[in-house]
């Protein structure tokens, strides 16, 4: 545990994030300079459709790529540590620890042949100098926080005979058991119906507010952000094309591809016909766009948009990669400046610290 | 799980009559009679049909059939429940058991050498896929895996026996020394040898593929986002659902302890069931094959219920 | 906010899907275009393939320029002769070219390893297909007789049929039916598996739907999806097959001389091992290229037919 430092100081900053996988097809760039920052307690929405990097990014944080990926260049610093450079031993005491991950698939995400307690006083012994009895206490304890009913019974069963939202509660439990300072949650009620999915977020919250732990909530669900986030990062294609608090992007979206997919969202009370959708596909990763990787599905391409966009500041604090003006207008350069010209620009426009 | 044992059991016993009756069939349809290596000039037409009545040839196949078939389940008991041999006229039985030790022996020593050499290597291949040495061993795998056993024996034994006269060519003991212990082990060597080259390049294969499924699994990905160290996630999260299809097969390679080994037992003339059935089929010698037939058959259906058994036993999500 | 002159949200980019110089859409392949990609990139099931071509290719042209070498004896030669183009492994103690022989005996193997496996197929599929169309009892009592025929210890009951039938009837053709009548169980199982799952699919409801006879759904569309496994495991059976006839052979049934087997080449070449050990290496090898090749090559099938990906560099 670390003393407490300013609320703005990020417990967790990542710059420039690559990791690429060298396929048989050819090289992915899967995170391709993603930069975000978490602050500690709260939590960051980080949104985009399957395939954008968004796990990779996760896993890229907690060192868990596996060839034939690796993190090629960048830097993560948590609690004022280097990860990237941090030797793997010395990464794993962080690993369950100090950042915990749950993820997606309730179903498999547990191993099948040992029981829920044993695995989450494994955790729980793996960290702490406690005997298997006290190990053993406290997962009893983190299940019925994570509000399973009779709690010891079901540390002794395994977990096929739980329900998918009582596994997802184990897998919590078992992530939070060690009191880590960040938690990484990896689409965690996408496989859920959607009654269990608002309790499973009903108790995440819950436990933030007890713990005062950072969340970093990964998801291509709108209405999960809005609930949960305090900040938000817009990934596509391996990059962050949007960054703001919560209200900010919900209310004043800058980048086409936040706006196509707020606009997307069904509400009630309006009357449509059809829905509205964001044309194209995502790009495929052997074969991407040159410029914006945007471009192709954008409805206000232009031809500037062949040259690659810069993260630039919209107002303080929000920032887009889009090379519209922070009004929605027309691009300050005009909309078809000779490539030269787009590069000095990106380079002036370029937000030094997304 | 009794309940699940009994009813395997009540299932399996159409199974066996059915055995018994393709086995007697081929028996009984061979052409030829069993009383024709009894037909020399000096043995009188009376004489042979006193045997052909001794043997109870001259009854209707059903009531043939249902006499051995009758007769045979009676061997816990009877040593004369599976007859009397044609070769040497002692009771089948006798023969059969006098050889289980040794088959068993065999068998059972290289089925634990080949185990004991084979998971290592399975599960290193595994954690180091891709490696000069997991291919290596790959190369070696899919070779010996394509030996003929009795062509390994052969030159093993043409070798190491012939050439150099490190080991003993054949048999069990050399005369004498039977009960010698490190005579035997000198004998086992060659025999354990052969089987177990072409077995090791079988289990690691398996126990390879098993690891790697495993590997990929979900569950690998929590007990490392743990910070479990990788000699725990190996050795306790992965190996132990790696093991269970390995466990299984366990099961079902128990029918080949008894009657596997043929062709190496007769390439080294070791004393076991797998010799005996081989030699007792030249010569016709039908109640020694039917007995070991149905011993083979009978093995098969308790390897599957064992391997049936096993599988809940390691897998806590089945349970019957 | 979006300026009034552009387009709303969702319109389609005006810059259209004109451009020449990237293209979002891999091109769309057929299934069987993409199996033919992922077998050609196996190495190991290439090399099978063209190792069993190269062997298949020897049964066939050898024997037939030798002509009768394969059994001449001929006692003005013998192993001390030296090898030469026409007898490029030398000539054994009867004065019978080994060469030729060798290649005798691996087309006797190669036909029965393949007659056999059609066998399997054949019954197998035809058991398979009915049991899993039928369902029901019919299904039941198929299966249970398959279950009968896979608890035979198989070698040994292949050896009794061999060793009681092929003195009255020509040995390979026994050898051929009892490898045949004892392994189609595997077979049949993939096929059965294959139609219970096919039974409910889309497409054969449709075709039910249009009026298609039972027969017909079968044969036109059932059984082809069930050809991929069969296809495997017959390859596979191939090594099999070859192996059992070599120990059959091999410990004096089966093949016996002066009919040329793989087998029966090893269980002569027994004897000289001490003066002339190279003749257990040549029927030995050529009886593992055999089984190598064909376990590369039912590998190879596997893998490209199984629709799981694999993903690395």
């Amino acid at each position: 545990m670390t003393e407490t430092r300013g609320s703005n100081e990020a417990l967790l900053e990542v710059k420039d994030l690559r990791t690429h996988f060298a396929t048989a097809d050819g090289l992915v760039k899967a995170v391709d300079g993603v930069s975000l920052r978490i602050r500690p307690g709260k939590t960051l929405g980080v949104v985009g459709e399957s395939g954008c990097g968004k796990s990779i990014t996760a896993l890229s944080i907690m060192r868990l790529i596996e060839r034939p990926g690796r993190v090629v260049s960048g830097s993560i610093s948590f609690d004022g540590q280097d990860l990237i450079a941090l030797p793997e031993d010395e990464m794993r005491d962080v690993r369950g620890n100090q950042i915990s991950m749950i993820f997606q698939e309730p179903m498999t995400s547990l191993n099948p042949v040992y029981t829920c307690g044993d695995q989450i006083a494994e955790a729980v012994s793996r960290h702490s100098n406690v005997s298997k009895r006290a190990a053993m206490d406290r997962a009893v304890d983190m299940l019925s926080q994570v509000g399973i009913p009779d709690p010891k019974r079901r540390a002794t069963e395994h977990p096929h005979q739980l329900s998918g939202g009582m596994r997802q509660r184990v897998m919590i439990a078992m992530a939070l058991s060690t009191n880590p300072e960040l938690l990484i949650a990896d689409e965690p009620t996408t496989a859920l119906d959607v009654t269990i999915q608002a309790q499973i977020l009903e108790l995440m919250k819950a436990l933030r507010e007890k713990n005062g732990m950072a969340i970093m909530l990964i998801t291509h669900d709108l209405g999960v952000v809005a609930e949960m986030s305090d900040d938000v990062s817009v990934m596509y294609a391996g990059k962050i094309v949007e960054a703001s608090d919560a209200i900010t992007v919900f209310d004043k979206a800058h980048h086409p591809y936040t706006r196509g997919l707020l606009a997307s969202i069904p509400r009630m009370g309006v009357k449509r016909e059809r829905l509205e959708v964001i044309e194209g596909v995502v790009p495929n990763p052997l074969n991407l766009p040159k410029g914006c990787l945007f471009k192709r599905r954008c409805p206000y391409a232009m031809p500037i948009c062949d040259n690659p966009p810069p993260l630039r500041e919209v107002t303080p604090g929000h920032v887009s990669r889009c090379w519209l003006a922070p009004d929605g207008g027309k691009p300050e350069l005009g909309e078809a400046p000779s490539a030269a010209e787009a590069e000095a620009a990106a380079k002036t426009l370029t937000v030094a610290n997304p | 799980m009794a309940t699940y044992i009994l009813r395997r059991l009540i299932q399996a016993i159409p199974i066996v009559v059915g055995i018994s009756l393709i086995s007697f069939l081929i028996v009984y349809l061979t052409p030829g009679s069993p009383v024709d290596k009894f037909r020399t000039p000096r043995v009188s037409p009376q004489t042979i049909a006193n045997l052909i009545h001794l043997y109870g040839l001259d009854q209707p196949l059903p009531i043939q059939f249902w006499n051995w078939f009758t007769h045979f389940w009676s061997f816990p008991w009877d040593n004369l429940a599976w007859g009397y041999s044609f070769t040497d006229g002692r009771p089948v039985r006798d023969k059969i058991f006098q050889r289980i030790p040794s088959t068993l022996l065999l068998m059972g020593t290289s089925l634990v050498v080949s185990l004991v050499i084979a998971i290592p290597i399975g599960i290193l291949q595994a954690i180091k896929q891709y490696s000069w040495a997991d291919r290596i061993i790959t190369t070696f795998e899919t070779i010996g895996y394509a030996m003929p056993t009795f062509w390994l024996g052969l030159i093993l034994k043409q070798f190491f026996a012939v050439n150099l006269n490190w080991l003993p060519l054949n048999g069990q003991n050399t005369l004498g020394k039977q009960g010698d212990i490190p005579d035997m082990i000198m004998h086992l060597i060659l025999p354990v040898t052969t089987l177990a080259v072409v077995s090791i390049a079988g289990w690691s294969r398996y126990m390879r593929a098993s690891m790697l499924e495993v590997m990929r699994q979900d569950y690998v990905r929590t007990a490392r986002a743990k910070g479990l160290p990788p000699s725990r996630v190996i050795g306790r999260h992965a190996l132990r659902n790696a093991m269970i299809p390995i466990v299984t097969l366990l099961g079902l390679t128990i029918p080949s302890l008894l009657s596997g080994a043929a062709i190496t037992e007769t390439v080294f003339s070791w004393p076991g069931l797998g010799w005996l059935g081989v030699t007792s089929v030249g010569d016709r010698d039908y109640p020694v094959v039917l007995a070991v037939t149905m011993i083979g058959g009978m093995m098969v259906i308790i390897g599957n219920l064992l391997a049936d058994v096993l599988y809940a036993v390691v897998d806590p999500r089945i349970h019957y | 906010m979006a300026s009034s002159e552009t387009t709303r949200p969702g319109a389609v980019s005006p810059l259209g899907n004109a451009d020449t110089d990237e293209i979002d859409l891999v091109a769309v392949q057929t299934y069987w275009q993409l199996v033919r990609r992922r077998f050609f990139r196996n190495k190991t099931a290439v090399i099978g393939l063209v190792l069993l071509s190269i062997l298949i290719f020897s049964a066939i042209f050898f024997p037939w320029i030798g002509g009768d070498a394969w059994h001449m004896t001929n006692l003005s030669k013998g192993p001390n002769d030296p090898i030469s183009i026409t007898a490029p492994l030398g000539y054994d103690n009867l004065g019978i070219n080994i060469f030729f022989r060798l290649m005798k005996a691996l087309q006797t193997s190669l036909i029965i390893g393949f007659s056999a496996v059609l066998i399997i197929a054949v019954v197998g599929t035809t058991f398979g297909s009915i049991s899993g169309y039928a369902g029901g009892w019919v299904d039941n009592l198929m299966m249970r007789i398959v279950d009968v025929v896979l608890s035979l210890p198989g070698f040994f009951l292949i050896l009794m049929l061999v060793a009681f039938i092929g003195s009255v009837v020509a040995p390979m053709f026994v050898i051929i039916i009892a490898i045949g009548i004892t392994g189609w169980t595997t077979a049949a199982r993939l096929v059965r598996a294959e139609f219970l799952r096919l039974r409910e699919s889309d497409f054969v409801q449709a075709a039910k739907a249009l009026g298609a006879s039972d027969s017909r759904i079968i044969i036109r569309h059932m059984v082809p999806s069930a050809m991929a496994p069969v296809l495997v495991a017959a390859t596979l059976g191939i090594a099999d097959a070859v192996s059992t006839e070599a120990a059959l052979s091999f410990l004096g049934y089966g093949i016996r001389p002066p009919d040329a087997s793989l087998g029966n080449m090893l269980t002569g070449a027994q004897d000289y091992f001490y003066r002339h050990p190279l003749w257990i290496l040549y029927p030995g090898i050529t009886l593992i290229l055999v089984v190598l090749a064909a376990s590369f090559l039912g590998d190879g099938l596997r893998d490209a037919l199984d629709p799981r990906q694999k993903l690395e560099a």
